[in-house]
């Protein structure tokens, strides 16, 4: 992996250069109205963007997963329906400041999405995006990337990643994408500024460890084998059903697929943001729900993130960004939540002496 | 709240109640408390920072939360007046919960950046608050504290709103509702939202589209807000929900304006006094039928 | 590619079943595809009306037959209203096919029964007619149909021709009241219907289909006669939406309805949580 160093005007120059050039270039932004708060945003001049300031309440899921996305316009004719395409390539974009769990989940839901049938829609934006992540420096006490297997210096899903270091930063090149980006920007690292870097992120995960510890491999079996455990039915008499959690959490994925007129003759195919938490998710035709309670409905949200994903798809579908727990109304805590069962399926395995 | 702790044992001990809701300490401050058992009451409290509408989850349709049996709740007085929309509208019968009331001098807007109640911190809602000691409860704890701070945020946006223009205000709310992502955590948190099948579901005629367009958003919100009108409490659930931090509680708080001017209601803890929503006035004013 | 572009098909016959179910005869507009179009029995497709929506039915015609698929519903919410409403020469959108199918190769050679109650005939009637097709592969076949009343029958037409086949057992049933005047057939639940028609569950596999009281009922007279978990199939209803994976709908615990089903053994469904 090639290691750079990168003074704070040349990324200054490069982030310039890429607007110039009318590449897509998004980054956090502070919010007009509360300035404490930032968010993802596409910006216009590098001096909007705001490194290392805050979590972005959002994740960047909707750069790749739109909240609302068009599938296909149709029209109706005499001869019948007319189809206009979507296309599924589409224009660059970079991504700068981006936190390492953000990055991380999207190379999470890069497995669902390729599946046997290969999203394009999805793949058309992953392949057009250079993410540069940052060395995660705004951790709170709800985040706990360390205890999902990742962590705030970790590059999973970072094209490059840059640490702060004296006047600029220690670029991380990742992939070839991440390569190419800062081609002919920056001097090479120095050993100094390797180890220095190296420090970092090791002071970086000493703060987020003491969060959660490491869930173990075993939850996701003790998950499956006590679907009907007491436990769900009061783990979530808090929970409204409100479904922000999914909406801000970097892998929840799930969507709606629903049409619509946009006149009497025209109209499109959208694929819509959905979630498990709604009461309506999985109601049949019949108006039979298999799970017509709040309590079925969480106990589905983390079976799917920590047992039903690892099963399928070999690791924990979600990031530790904590958000879910941040924006939830009703004061669900999902690191407690979680080290809850943990501490329960241990309890329990002593017991039966598994 | 030692009071508050003992009538809550009581209940749970003989039987009066099978679970008490009201606030603990959680891992993120404040948050509901469900206690079953005698031994918990303890973790009841009762500060600034106790802002949630707990009569949220007094919803029949909540089938987690029926199934644990009769319960009691702890209720400020701006709760209490939503207790009573959901006994005048049919939805809970009076006497098959257990309500208690405290009496509050103002709650925090924001408990996650600050502990002391000021004019700057307080919750908009508060200022002007006639319901420091609820009406509606079975018992009441708490001394009656001094009126919450003044904070007239909220007046000065709504004045800045009306005084712009209609292009300028259709702006300002079409900046806002495009970040509608249409989760409806705004319903789903709203404890006057207890339809089994709320409009926005409704596929046949689809009356409002399930993409997060501007337009269908507009139509989502407004509906929401219209089918709230006499019947919102102004509890900003919806506000303090919303993943998006879209301020609906300018919306609700307009609206409840023009009821307030219209039809002489404020939304009430009485559940005998009839709302708007569901009654009519031979003097009702009807100047806008032309 | 994008998987989530449905193909046009044109509607080519409509039948009604009863009062309340129809069936489509789709071909496809391009008629490239409709040569090399292939499934497999059990699989459904992603149906739709532009405008309307998406719904989810199995292919109910058999794969034996090539330049048309059938499907059969009935108008129970927006997007089937919607299909409801249109006429011969309409066009209608079509994906798949998705999901597993039916061991034909495993159940060559042997006998099937196959049961089925009300509409949940029209993913048993794909299979039936798939073995029809190839009628000296298998051993013996036994159709056990049955609805609430004869109104009620699906695929009435087809029911002669088993009828009148005599490599087929047939045995209709009507739920007692049911019945009309004219009725031959036996009047008995699905249940019963079974367990006066098998005998034996030696050397056969059971396919299965219906409402889920009904299933629920009949499983025990099949384990009764000792079918095995491993020989019994079913097909399974749950709410989908892309039939890709990837929308996250429809599993149920780790397996996914529209990826790892909708066909499962009795055996599969019941180590299964059960929430579906």
């Amino acid at each position: 992996m090639t290691r750079k160093f990168i003074t704070q005007q040349e990324l200054a120059l490069l982030v310039g250069n890429l607007l110039a050039a009318h590449t897509r270039v998004i980054a956090p932004v502070r919010d007009e109205e509360d300035p404490r708060q930032v968010d993802y945003k596409p910006i216009e001049s590098f001096s909007q963007a705001v490194f290392g300031a805050a979590i972005p309440r959002r994740s960047m899921k909707e750069f790749f997963l739109p909240i609302t996305e068009v599938l296909l316009s149709y029209k109706l004719t005499h001869e019948g329906v007319k189809i206009t395409e979507v296309p599924t390539q589409a224009p660059p974009q970079v991504i700068f400041g981006a936190l390492p769990c953000d990055a991380a989940g999207l190379k999470t839901v890069d497995k669902v999405m390729n599946w046997d049938y290969r999203d394009e829609l999805w793949f058309g934006r992953r392949e057009a995006s250079t993410i540069v992540t940052f060395l995660c420096s705004v951790m709170d006490h709800t985040c706990f990337c360390t205890a999902v297997g990742l962590g705030p210096e970790d590059s999973k899903g970072s094209d490059a990643m840059l640490i702060p270091y004296e006047g600029g930063y220690i670029a991380q090149l990742v992939t070839e994408r991440g390569e190419k980006l800062f081609e002919g920007v920056g001097t090479a690292a120095t050993e100094i500024m390797i180890s220095a870097s190296e420090d970092t992120g090791k002071a970086a995960r000493a703060k987020v460890e003491p969060n959660l510890p490491a869930i173990p491999g075993e939850l996701s079996e003790w998950l499956k084998q006590n679907f009907n455990h007491p436990v769900w039915k009061t783990i979530a008499l808090r929970c409204h059903g409100c479904s922000a959690c999914a909406a801000l959490c970097p892998t929840c994925h799930c969507f709606d697929i629903t049409d619509e007129h946009t006149s009497a003759e025209a109209g499109t195919r959208r694929r819509n943001w959905d979630s498990c938490q709604t009461s309506t998710f999985t109601v049949h035709a019949s108006g039979h729900n298999p799970r017509a309670s709040q309590s079925e409905r969480f106990r589905q949200r983390i079976q799917h993130k920590f047992s039903v994903y690892p099963s399928r798809f070999g690791e924990m579908l979600c990031t530790g960004c904590g958000r879910c727990s941040r924006v939830c109304p009703g004061g669900m805590d999902l690191p407690t939540i979680v080290g809850e069962l943990v501490s329960l399926a241990k309890s329990e395995s002593e017991v039966s002496g598994q | 709240m030692k009071e508050l702790q003992e009538a809550a044992r009581k209940l749970l001990s003989e039987g009066t109640v099978s679970v008490v809701l009201g606030y603990e300490m959680g891992p993120r401050g404040v948050r509901a408390a469900f206690i079953t058992r005698p031994e918990d009451v303890g973790k009841l409290i009762f500060n600034t920072s106790c802002v949630q509408n707990l009569t949220t989850y007094l919803n029949p349709r909540r089938a987690q939360i029926t199934q644990l049996g009769r319960p009691a709740v702890v209720v400020k007085g701006c709760d209490a007046r939503s207790l009573a929309g959901l006994i005048r509208e049919k939805q809970i019968e009076r006497d098959k919960v257990v309500v208690l009331g405290v009496r509050c001098g103002g709650v925090l807007e924001d408990p996650e950046s600050a502990s002391e109640l000021t004019a700057e911190t307080v919750s908009v809602r508060c200022t002007g608050c006639k319901v420091r000691e609820p009406h509606l409860a079975d018992q009441l704890f708490g001394e009656l504290p001094a009126e919450p701070p003044v904070n007239h945020r909220r007046e000065e946006q709504i004045a800045a709103l009306e005084k712009m223009t209609a292009v300028e205000r259709r702006e300002y709310w079409n900046n806002q509702l495009e970040r509608c992502i249409r989760c409806h955590a705004c319903r789903e948190a709203c404890p006057m939202c207890f339809c089994v099948k709320c409009t926005a579901e409704k596929t046949q005629p689809q009356w409002i589209d399930a993409a997060a367009t501007l337009e269908s958003n507009r139509a989502w919100q407004t509906m929401r807000v219209l089918h709230q009108a006499g019947r919102c409490v102004d509890c900003l659930e919806c506000e303090r929900a919303c993943p998006e931090h879209i301020p609906l509680g300018l919306l609700v708080r307009y609206v409840a304006g023009r009821v307030e001017e219209r039809f002489h209601y404020e939304a009430v803890d009485d559940p005998t006094v009839p709302a708007p929503f569901g009654m009519y006035r031979p003097d009702d004013e009807e100047e806008f039928i032309r | 590619m994008n998987i989530y572009q449905p193909h046009l098909m044109r509607i080519r016959e409509i039948t009604d079943e009863t009062v309340d179910t129809r069936t489509f005869k789709l071909e496809f507009q391009d008629p490239s595809i409709g040569q090399t179009f292939a499934f497999q029995a059990g699989q459904f497709g992603e149906y739709s009306v532009f405008g309307e929506g998406e719904s989810t039915f199995c292919i109910a015609s058999p794969p034996t037959r090539s330049g048309y698929i059938e499907c059969s519903f009935k108008a129970t919410g927006k997007v089937t209203s919607a299909l409801r409403r249109l006429a011969v020469g309409d066009t209608v959108g079509f994906r798949g096919p998705y999901g597993n199918h039916f061991p034909l190769e495993k159940m060559k050679g042997h006998s099937i029964v196959f049961i089925a109650g009300g509409i949940g005939l029209a993913p048993v009637r794909c299979v039936i007619w798939n073995v029809l097709d190839l009628r000296d592969q298998f051993k013996d076949v036994t159709i056990i149909y049955g609805a609430r009343t004869v109104a009620d029958l699906v695929y009435k037409r087809e029911l002669d021709e088993w009828a009148a086949r005599q490599d087929v057992k047939l045995c209709l049933a009507v739920d007692p009241g049911g019945e009309t005047p004219e009725w031959k057939g036996m009047v008995a639940r699905i249940p019963t219907a079974v367990e006066k028609t098998v005998s034996s569950a030696e050397d056969t596999f059971a396919v299965i289909c219906g409402p889920p009281v009904m299933i629920k009922f009949t499983l025990p007279v099949l384990e009764k006669l000792n079918f095995p978990g491993d020989r019994i199939y079913t097909t399974l209803e749950n709410r989908m939406k892309c039939g890709l994976g990837k929308c996250g709908r429809c599993n149920i615990g780790p397996t996914y309805v529209c990826k790892d089903g909708p066909v499962f053994t009795a055996a599969e469904l019941r180590a299964l949580p059960q929430e579906f």
